[in-house]
């Protein structure tokens, strides 16, 4: 305050600085813009992709008349198909309002929200195991192969043994936290040893660990009886996340969201209040001090491969045990792949534990939107996997979003590249 | 910071929040647009993990829906895919909730989500393609399946009667029943001719077990590729037969048939392939030249006549199974010239598979 002199009114001046933080570059702002900037790319995608609205266009170059209809037809097209994303995501506030009103279908009204937490809760859990890692500097690409294995140990412990659920349950998370710690202790003991390059020897993994998925689905241990394709037996229910609601709700959501809830605490705990992850951030931020200080550099670099990948196998088996309850030789391979997408959430939602939530709602929501989306204008799902990476890309690029908005420089340091530091 | 600076007009900031305010316009005015008048019958299909651009089970299935909506335009179609098998569920109940009058479900993924739907849902119509549900309780869902060794016995036999080096090969996806059920007709086929006709041809790829071969079991050892995605490890594997004095090959293998294509145009001419599950000069015209035939699965015929039999009441439940009687499996021809003799004697041979004369089992026929 008192190195500028304040000579309008007191009441001006806050609203002023109000509106000038509201057009300086933050964290925040960048990732609102990079959301904004993504929806467009998806609007023109949808456009330029939509017949009736190219027709619609290409009416305009024989007149101008046409020029209102063929905005109209695009408002009406690109509005439906985020209408229905929207509604499908979150809630349709007619049939909300009609359960309200009427004390029925509660079901359908709730089901869209429903679906995005079942969605969010696994790639919560995998994002913040990739955030801890990227927090201290280490890139753990190899989440997706960490997950799987994750969810075959898990499976292995819940179909394959008979237990009370108290102790089942436990049981069977805990086997698929080992599952994934013990494809994350591969890349970490051969950093902490050998110095080999954790983004090469991550990402190879992934490979053989797809390989071990289905050479054990086809075994004959874990295969469903009376198949020979490569499907595993159901998880005993004991074993299972059960529904939140009870399963005569018909809602999925299930306590896979509770798992999640306990581990975004851990972590804010952990990043923030321990002195284990203390010493996580600063090897993070600078390996260099980090070892002149004392911190021993192999045990951290081994430690964050058990928490990332112990994370990431959890991912796998809250996945497994509260959705689908049997694995298949598609399980978390390709587009479904949670272990890949938590890398970009984690970036997006600036590898904190409370920006991973938000970050993951929007990709789960985006998502199961899609699935409506494509139900009610035929717009092909991929549209949110596009508008999905638009907006990643934006987060990505601030200097970019910052010109495109015409955000002031912020004046207090710069806006770390949220991928900075790769390779180092 | 200047003054100048600062009276920047901050376009971007004023657009942002314009569309902002645009968006929740568009979302309160919107309003769930009231239904046509004459109410459509919804057909809806929910595609597996492929995509409905497959070239293969899902976009045929799809196809089918649109004959079934050319023949009847009173049904509306829909589609929706799946990324993983957690979507299998949501999608099936979004189209339960949107009212479809039948919902079609694509591949053995698919079979226990389609159950408890069909379980949780009793007059919910359901037809599942290559696929046997056995935990039904009500007679609400169509099991469509194919008895794919009846087609290839005809490819083999045809591949057997066109090989100009006495070698021919086939390969897999992966070893399942509904995927060596195809390469155990083709060696029962090429077997058959070597008896009927005195000749000698070899197989590749594939040496079938003792035993029969049904939709739930039909063993063997042979050549796999591991997925049906690879197409690189489908050009190996065919220019490795190639190399062994093939001339024909069989992929069983979906899109990682289009190596084999690959293989085939850089081995040259005299070189060509039998494509399968949907006519390969359709679903591939541009290499049309290089296919010999297809053995076709009737995944679009079968969707068609479900969909048609759901929309005008004469669904019922249970198993459907495709033959060369019914069409549910056919060889078709490809661009590469036949002879009338040949054509002629699969089509003998066609009507005698189908009155049961003769044995689609390989174990039935000497080993040459």
């Amino acid at each position: 305050m008192s190195e500028s002199p304040v000579t309008e009114a007191p009441v001006r001046a806050s609203r002023r600085r109000w509106w000038h933080r509201f057009t300086t570059r933050s964290p925040l702002l960048v990732t609102i813009d990079a959301l904004i900037l993504g929806f467009v790319v998806g609007a023109v995608v949808i456009i330029t992709t939509t017949a009736s609205v190219l027709d619609a266009w290409r009416a305009v170059f024989s007149g101008w008349s046409a020029f209102p209809h063929a905005c109209k037809i695009t408002g009406d097209v690109v509005g439906s198909a985020y209408r229905a994303m929207f509604t499908g995501a979150v809630v349709n506030p007619q049939i909300f309002w009609h359960a309200v009103t009427t004390g029925h279908g509660w079901t359908v009204a709730l089901t869209p929200l429903s679906e995005t937490l079942t969605y969010a809760a696994p790639l919560i859990i995998a994002s913040i195991g990739v955030g801890i890692a990227f927090q201290t500097g280490i890139f753990n690409i190899g989440a997706n192969g960490q997950a799987i294995l994750g969810g075959v140990a898990g499976a292995y412990m819940g179909s394959l043994v008979h237990l009370p659920t108290f102790i089942h349950l436990p049981l069977t998370l805990a086997a698929g936290i080992v599952g994934g710690v013990v494809v994350g202790l591969v890349p970490g003991l051969l950093k902490a040893y050998t110095g080999a390059h954790e983004v090469i020897v991550t990402l190879m993994l992934n490979y053989v660990v797809a390989a071990v998925l289905i050479f054990t689905l086809l075994s004959t241990v874990l295969q469903q009886p009376g198949q020979q394709n490569d499907i595993s037996r159901n998880l005993e229910p004991s074993a299972q996340l059960a529904p939140l609601f009870g399963a005569a709700s018909g809602l999925r959501v299930n306590w896979g969201l509770a798992v999640a809830a306990l581990v975004v605490v851990f972590a804010w705990w952990f990043l923030e209040r321990s002195s284990l992850g203390f010493d996580f951030r600063v090897t993070g931020a600078n390996p260099q001090a980090a070892r002149a200080s004392g911190i021993n550099a192999r045990a951290v670099i081994v430690l964050v491969f058990v928490i990332s990948g112990g994370l990431a196998g959890l991912a796998g088996i809250v996945q497994l045990a509260g959705t689908t309850h049997y694995l298949d030789g598609g399980f978390l391979i390709g587009n479904a792949g949670i272990g890949f997408t938590a890398i970009t959430v984690s970036l997006l939602g600036r590898n904190r534990p409370v920006g991973i939530v938000w970050a993951s709602l929007l990709f789960a929501g985006l998502g199961v939107g899609g699935r409506a989306m494509q139900a009610a204008t035929g717009i092909p799902l991929d549209l949110a996997t596009v508008i999905q990476s638009a907006v990643v890309l934006f987060v990505a690029t601030p200097v970019l979003v910052q010109e495109i908005f015409r955000l002031r420089q912020t004046t207090a340091g710069e806006v770390r590249l949220a991928t900075s530091g790769w390779g180092s | 910071m200047s003054r100048g600076d600062s009276r920047r007009v901050r376009l971007g900031t004023w657009l942002g929040t314009a569309s902002l305010l645009a968006g929740s316009l568009t979302l309160g005015v919107g309003s769930v647009s009231a239904q046509a008048a004459a109410k459509p019958f919804k057909a809806c299909v929910v595609t597996d993990t492929g995509g409905i651009n497959d070239k293969s089970f899902n976009a045929s299935a799809w196809k089918g829906m649109q004959d079934a909506h050319a023949k009847n335009k009173n049904i509306a179609v829909s589609y929706l895919s799946s990324t993983s098998s957690a979507d299998y569920v949501p999608n099936i109940n979004t189209f339960i909730h949107r009212g479809c009058g039948i919902i079609v479900t694509v591949g053995f993924l698919m079979d226990q989500a389609t159950q408890q739907a069909a379980n949780a849902h009793p007059k919910q119509k359901f037809a599942i393609v290559d696929d046997a549900p056995t935990g039904l309780k009500y007679h609400n869902v169509l099991a469509l399946q194919y008895e794919t060794n009846q087609a290839a016995f005809l490819g083999g036999y045809l591949a057997a009667a066109s090989t100009h080096r006495g070698v021919v090969g086939t390969y897999g996806g992966m070893s399942f029943p509904s995927v060596t059920m195809y390469m155990n007709g083709f060696v029962a086929g090429v077997r058959y001719y070597d008896k009927v006709k005195g000749a000698a041809v070899k197989v590749l790829g594939w040496t079938p077990a003792k035993g029969n071969c049904t939709l739930a079991k039909c063993d063997g050892t042979g050549t796999f590729v591991g997925n049906f995605t690879d197409q690189t490890a489908g050009k190996t594997i065919t220019a490795n037969d190639f190399a062994a004095g093939a001339d024909i090959v069989f992929p069983v293998a979906g899109s990682v048939g289009l190596g084999s294509v690959a293989a085939a145009q850089q081995a040259g001419k005299g070189h060509s392939i039998m494509w399968v599950d949907s006519n390969g000069c359709v679903s591939d015209a541009a290499d049309c030249s290089w296919f010999i035939g297809t053995v076709a699965k009737g995944v679009e015929p079968s969707v068609r006549d479900a969909v048609l039999a759901a929309a005008s009441g004469k669904f019922r439940g249970g198993t459907y199974l495709g033959t060369l009687r019914n069409q549910g499996t056919a060889l078709e021809y490809g661009g590469i010239k036949v002879p009338a003799a040949v054509k002629k004697a699969i089509a003998t041979i066609a009507k005698g598979i189908e009155a049961g004369r003769i044995s689609v089992n390989p174990n039935s026929y000497p080993v040459k």
